[in-house]
Order: structure tokens, then C-alpha cells, then sequence
């Protein structure tokens, strides 16, 4: 699926009330949230389009997150699928992840096990002996 | 299609898994039925940037919110608690956290020692060695020496690391001399068998991309393949039919297209867990003399209290299994105002996605605008959680039954769960959240935030279709076996008297063992169709 011109249009207006960008974190507005991210979104998870549209549908002020509130108690459904959208395009988006010192899940050798430091702080549980209830 | 074999089996999750291997080792042959799937590693998205986008949906624990044509929908209009399940070979165990726990010896003595519910028919020492065995088989990793546990919970291989989060956690329980050690988790820390060795992605419950955690499909299904199950995926069991001598003969299923089949067997084990078991008995009208299919049933609410800390703890970080457990405040204190305890387990926040509006409380938007920025900047990567799982007293008004309206995608009824969270729960969850603030604070958070309950919790489905020896209290024997109708057994959590405050799939699987195995020594003696 994909989102008309006016859809995304009123997405992007959304974005950036709800991701203005601050504290060292880019803005909406800056990536683009609405256009490449958002489809990213809408490809992996179709199932969010209906409740999207039908959020994005609604008439009504959407300039101040207090505008955007009184939508959403009308269409909970909808803005919940705003939200997914939107925080998953955000969060999902190399810039973000840089800027907040994510990596993703990456992966590491588990197998350094426990360490000295480790092991240091599980001595003193160990001498303090058992605490199982004797049956 | 009419199939013939020794043992049919319902289910090829843990239990079920356990039991099909044993039997196959033993030279019988065996029918499994799966309504679900073989899930393989690389259709997990941990590895991708999605992983969190699609845990709210194809891969959420919730059977209603997933959706899938192999899922039953289930009725939870009267339900504080959410059941939770996966559909597929390797059962739940492929979304879940892997978090290893035995029962504690108190646990099988609950009726003794504090007055309340039921003692097991079989001691903590009795269930030791099945333990040990269905350890190996897992490659389970921790560090053995736990003064929890009176012969110290040995585990096969070592611990996961503990990571920044489980230093800071420690830190803390050990200024409050309080109990606590590295987690125990069905997670090799090094390549064991047929498992890779953990990466420490952080994503096991969503399912394990990189086929490390140890999950039926991995650790019994090969070897049972090898020995020539018939494991039939995309099936649905629909009843179980008895002969004219009341024993169990065959389980009806039907196919994705909606093709019925039967599978013919002279014994007949239901391992579909504390959910889906003893809809089938009902559905079927088995075992129920005692009135108590369906009953008791017992989901472990969860409570959970998150800190942050001002040092980077690289928090998203894995595993996410347990990294460290306490069980100081595990055994009964009448002091407290309740009975029984519940054990701790410390886990890693998680990715960034839970600081999004609609996880906050409050306002729908709260969690926007410059709030998301600053909540990101203040707390990502620097937050974990110490999850509390409370002992589930069990109460026959907490049940599973038939619902009279909801169906499945064949037109079987779907369950219906009625369930209440007890005031003695109640009065647990929030002693041990205001115990779980002091330890966060004794370890240096800045802030915590309390869940008192999350809904959706309900992984532990256990007790509804209780061991005893007495059929007028009790629908199986301390072997499983359906004391109303020879041939059938029951080899899931459904048997269990009381939940304990651990995680069941190590009980669940040690328990499977002793019974299957029981069988197998007793065969010659099972009044079989």
C-alpha cells in the first residue's frame, strides 16, 4: 500500500509535533519520517495502514500535541497505529540510532562468561550460606 | 486420512517434545500433532532493525493480537491475566525468555508448610535427577553453587555473562545483604550440541535469529525425526475418541484446508498446555469425574520495577533472559500479610521503542514531543528491570472452560478464561515492588517506575487438570495418567498442583520426563486399546 499525497502530507504534520527533535535527537522533519521511513513501516507491517488511514482521515486541529490528544480519544485505535508507525520509523532510522548511541542488537561473544569482578560480588553471596527453606 | 502408530501426542512443545523422544528412544513409534509450524532461525527478525516493529504483532506472545490461522482465539472478557502461547514446533519455547528455573523444595510442600492448596504427590528430590537430564539436554548455562537450592542447581554449562546491568543490580542487593545470583537460562554461553553459541542479541523473546537458545525444535525434534516420528504440522486436534471400553483410541484433527483426519494410537498424551488441554478434555467430555478440568488454573502475575542510573549501562544488551535472580524474598513471612513469596529476575530494557506514547500511562500523547526526547536522553541504555513472578495460589473459581460463542477457524469452541487476581497476590506484588524500589536505590537508581501488574503476563499456564492420587479430587494421576480413562495421559503443566514463583519449563520438561519414562518402564501394564 501507499499513502496518498494528502495522507502523508497530514503524517508529516503529525511527526513533527510528536518528534520535534531536542536533546542532541533529530526531529521528524529533518529524516523525512513520512516519506521512505514510513512505507518501511507500512511494508513490514500492513496490518497498520487501516487504523493509520483511518486517523489520518479525522478533521481537527493537529498543530499542538493538545490537538492531537483530543483526536486520538475519539480514534484510540488510529493514533495507536500512529504511534507504531511513527516511533518504529524514528527508532528504526540510522540517524536516530546514532544520535542515541544505539547499535542495534548486535551481537557479542557470551562466552567471556563471568569475570573476576563477577565473581567477587557472588563470593559475598556465597558466604552469607544458604537461604532455602529446610522441608 | 487414518494414521496407526503406538502413542499419539498433541502438542510439540517442551513436554511434548520430552515425551515423543522418549518413546521414539524406546522403540515405539509415535504420531505428533502441531496446529502450528517449524519456525526456522532466520524468519526471526532479532538480528534486523524491524525486531521490535514486528514483536508487537507477528511475533507477540498473545494468540488474540497475533492473529495466525494456526492460532485458537481465546475468550479474556473475564480475565485480569492474558494467556500467552505460540503455536509451532517447539511450542511457546520459541518466543520465550529461556529463563531456567527449578522448582524450589518448599514448592512441592506447599499444603505442609504453610496450610494453603496442595503438597505434590512426588518430592523436590524425587524431581531432581529429571531435572538434571532434561538440563543436559538444553544446555542450560549458570553458576552452580546456588544457596538457593539445597544441592546448589548445577548447570551443565557457564553462566552468560552478568554485563554492566548485572553489576549495578548486584552492586546493590549485596549493600542490602540480600539474596541473589546469575541467572540460570536455557541459553548456551558456548556451542553445545545442536545450539550456536548465545550472542547476547537481546531479542529471545521474539524468537532466537541466531539458533542459540534452546528450543524443542533444536534439542529434540532432530534426534526425533531421526527416529522416525510422524510429526504432523498444520493439525488440529479436535477430540480425542475412546473405544468401547472407555480407552483411548484416536484423536480426530483437522488440516489447514479443514480435512479431518484421525490418528489412531493406543495411547494418547496431551501436552497442548494449561489452556489448550483441558479444552480438548472438554471438548471431548474426558477425565472430568472430579469436576476439575478446566479448574484451578494458575498464570503467575507479573510485577515489575524499572530503574535508571546515571552511568551507561548498555541496557539493551542481552541476554534477555534472566541475567541475575533473587529469591530472598521467595518463602512464606505470615509477617508480610500474605502466604508464599515470589522470585526475582533482573532483565535489560530492551530497545528504544518503549519510550513511544501509550506505554506511559496517562495521556495518549504524554510521551511525545520534547517528553520522548528527554525520556530517550535520560534513560536509554541506562534502565533495567527487576521483574517479579508471584506465586499463584491456585483457586477452582479461576478457570478454563468452553465459550459459548467464540470459535476457531474450524468452528471448534474457543476457550473461555475466567480468572482473578487474589487479594493474597495483591498484597504479594506490592510487598515485593516496594522491596524491588529499595533495591534499585541501594544500586543507585535515580528514578524507578513500578508495574504492579502487567496484563499481559499469562506465559505460565499451569493446573488445570490436577495430579493427585484421589479421582474424586484429581483428573491425573502423579504420572499423568487420566485416572477416568486408561490409555490417556497428560504430560503439560496442566498437572500441576501449585505454580511455585519459577518459571515452569524446566519443571514442566523434568516432569514430562518422569512420566514418559514411567510409562515406557510400565507399558506392559497400561490397560491399552
Amino acid at each position: 500500500m501507499s499513502l496518498s499525497g494528502t495522507e502523508r502530507k497530514r503524517l508529516g504534520a503529525l511527526a513533527r509535533v510528536m518528534i520535534p527533535g531536542g536533546a542532541g535527537q533529530p526531529g521528524a522533519a529533518a529524516l523525512g519520517l513520512e516519506g521512505a521511513p514510513v512505507d518501511d513501516v507500512l511494508r513490514i507491517d500492513p496490518t497498520r495502514a487501516g487504523p493509520l488511514r483511518r486517523f489520518l482521515a479525522l478533521e481537527g486541529p493537529i498543530d499542538t500535541l493538545a490537538g492531537i490528544e483530543a483526536l486520538a480519544q475519539h480514534e484510540p485505535d488510529g493514533f495507536e497505529a500512529v504511534s507504531v508507525v511513527l516511533a518504529n520509523a524514528y527508532f528504526m532510522h540510522p540517524e536516530t540510532r546514532a544520535a542515541i548511541g544505539y547499535p542495534g542488537q548486535e551481537a557479542r561473544d557470551a562466552s567471556v562468561g563471568l569475570g573476576e569482578a563477577d565473581l567477587a560480588l557472588v563470593d559475598v553471596v556465597a558466604g552469607r550460606g544458604p537461604v532455602f527453606r529446610r522441608v | 486420512m487414518n494414521t496407526e502408530s503406538d502413542v499419539v501426542i498433541i502438542g510439540a512443545g517442551p513436554s511434548g517434545a520430552v515425551a515423543a523422544l522418549e518413546l521414539l528412544r524406546a522403540g515405539m513409534s509415535v504420531t505428533v500433532l502441531e496446529q502450528g509450524d517449524w519456525v526456522p532461525a532466520d524468519h526471526f527478525d532479532g538480528a534486523r532493525p524491524e525486531w521490535e516493529l514486528t514483536q508487537l504483532k507477528r511475533w507477540h506472545p498473545n494468540p488474540n493480537v497475533r492473529g495466525r490461522p494456526e492460532d485458537y482465539p481465546i475468550d479474556t472478557a473475564a480475565s485480569d491475566v492474558n494467556p500467552l502461547m505460540f503455536a509451532g514446533v517447539g511450542g511457546a519455547a520459541l518466543i520465550y525468555g529461556a529463563h531456567w528455573m527449578r522448582f524450589m523444595p518448599s514448592d512441592f510442600r506447599v499444603r505442609t508448610l504453610d496450610g494453603v492448596a496442595r503438597d505434590w504427590p512426588f518430592a523436590y528430590e524425587d524431581l531432581a535427577p529429571f531435572y538434571g537430564y532434561v538440563e543436559e539436554a538444553m544446555g542450560v548455562s549458570g553458576l552452580s553453587g546456588n544457596p538457593a537450592y539445597p544441592d546448589g542447581a548445577p548447570c551443565p554449562l557457564p553462566a552468560l555473562p552478568m554485563g554492566k546491568v548485572g553489576r549495578k543490580a548486584a552492586e546493590g542487593m549485596n549493600r542490602l545483604g540480600w539474596h541473589w545470583w546469575p541467572g540460570s537460562n536455557a541459553i548456551p554461553s558456548r556451542a553445545y550440541r545442536g545450539l550456536q553459541p548465545c550472542v547476547l542479541r537481546g531479542t529471545c523473546g521474539t524468537g532466537c535469529s541466531d539458533g542459540a537458545k534452546a528450543t524443542p525444535d533444536r534439542t529434540h525434534w532432530p534426534e526425533a525425526q531421526k527416529l522416525g516420528v510422524n510429526l504432523r504440522t498444520g493439525a488440529r486436534a479436535a477430540e480425542i475418541e475412546t473405544d468401547a471400553k472407555g480407552r483411548a483410541r484416536a484423536v480426530v484433527w483437522i488440516d489447514r484446508r479443514g480435512a479431518r483426519h484421525r490418528a489412531r494410537g493406543s495411547v494418547v498424551i496431551l501436552c497442548a498446555n494449561g489452556v489448550g488441554t483441558p479444552r480438548l478434555l472438554l471438548m471431548s467430555g474426558l477425565g472430568n469425574r472430579s469436576g476439575l478440568v478446566g479448574r484451578r488454573l494458575m498464570m503467575h502475575p507479573y510485577a515489575g520495577v524499572m530503574g535508571t542510573f546515571e552511568d551507561d549501562l548498555e541496557s539493551w544488551v542481552g541476554p534477555a533472559g534472566q541475567i541475575l535472580t533473587s529469591m530472598q524474598f521467595y518463602e512464606t513471612d505470615r509477617s508480610r500479610g500474605f502466604l508464599r513469596g515470589a522470585k526475582w529476575n533482573c532483565m535489560p530494557a530492551g530497545g528504544p521503542q518503549s519510550f513511544r506514547a501509550g506505554y506511559t500511562g496517562g495521556t495518549l500523547t504524554g510521551g511525545w514531543g520534547a517528553t520522548l526526547h528527554d525520556r530517550v536522553a535520560r534513560k536509554f541504555g541506562r534502565s533495567f528491570e527487576w521483574g517479579i513472578i508471584g506465586e499463584d495460589l491456585p483457586d477452582e473459581s479461576n478457570r478454563v472452560d468452553l465459550s459459548d460463542a467464540l470459535v476457531d477457524g474450524d468452528g471448534l469452541p474457543a476457550p473461555r478464561i475466567t480468572y482473578a487476581i487474589s487479594d493474597n497476590t495483591r498484597k504479594m506484588l506490592a510487598f515485593h515492588t516496594a522491596r524491588a524500589v529499595e533495591a534499585m536505590e541501594a544500586a543507585g537508581a535515580i528514578e524507578t517506575e513500578v508495574t504492579p501488574l502487567i496484563r499481559d503476563c499469562g506465559w505460565h499456564l499451569m493446573g488445570t487438570a490436577v495430579m493427585g492420587d484421589d479421582p474424586e479430587t484429581s483428573v491425573v494421576n502423579a504420572v499423568g495418567a487420566v485416572h477416568d480413562v486408561p490409555g490417556l495421559y497428560v504430560m503439560d503443566a496442566s498437572t500441576f498442583p501449585t505454580s511455585s514463583g519459577m518459571n515452569p519449563t524446566a519443571t514442566i520438561m523434568a516432569v514430562a520426563a518422569r512420566s514418559v519414562l514411567d510409562l515406557i518402564e510400565r507399558r506392559a501394564e497400561v490397560d491399552a486399546a
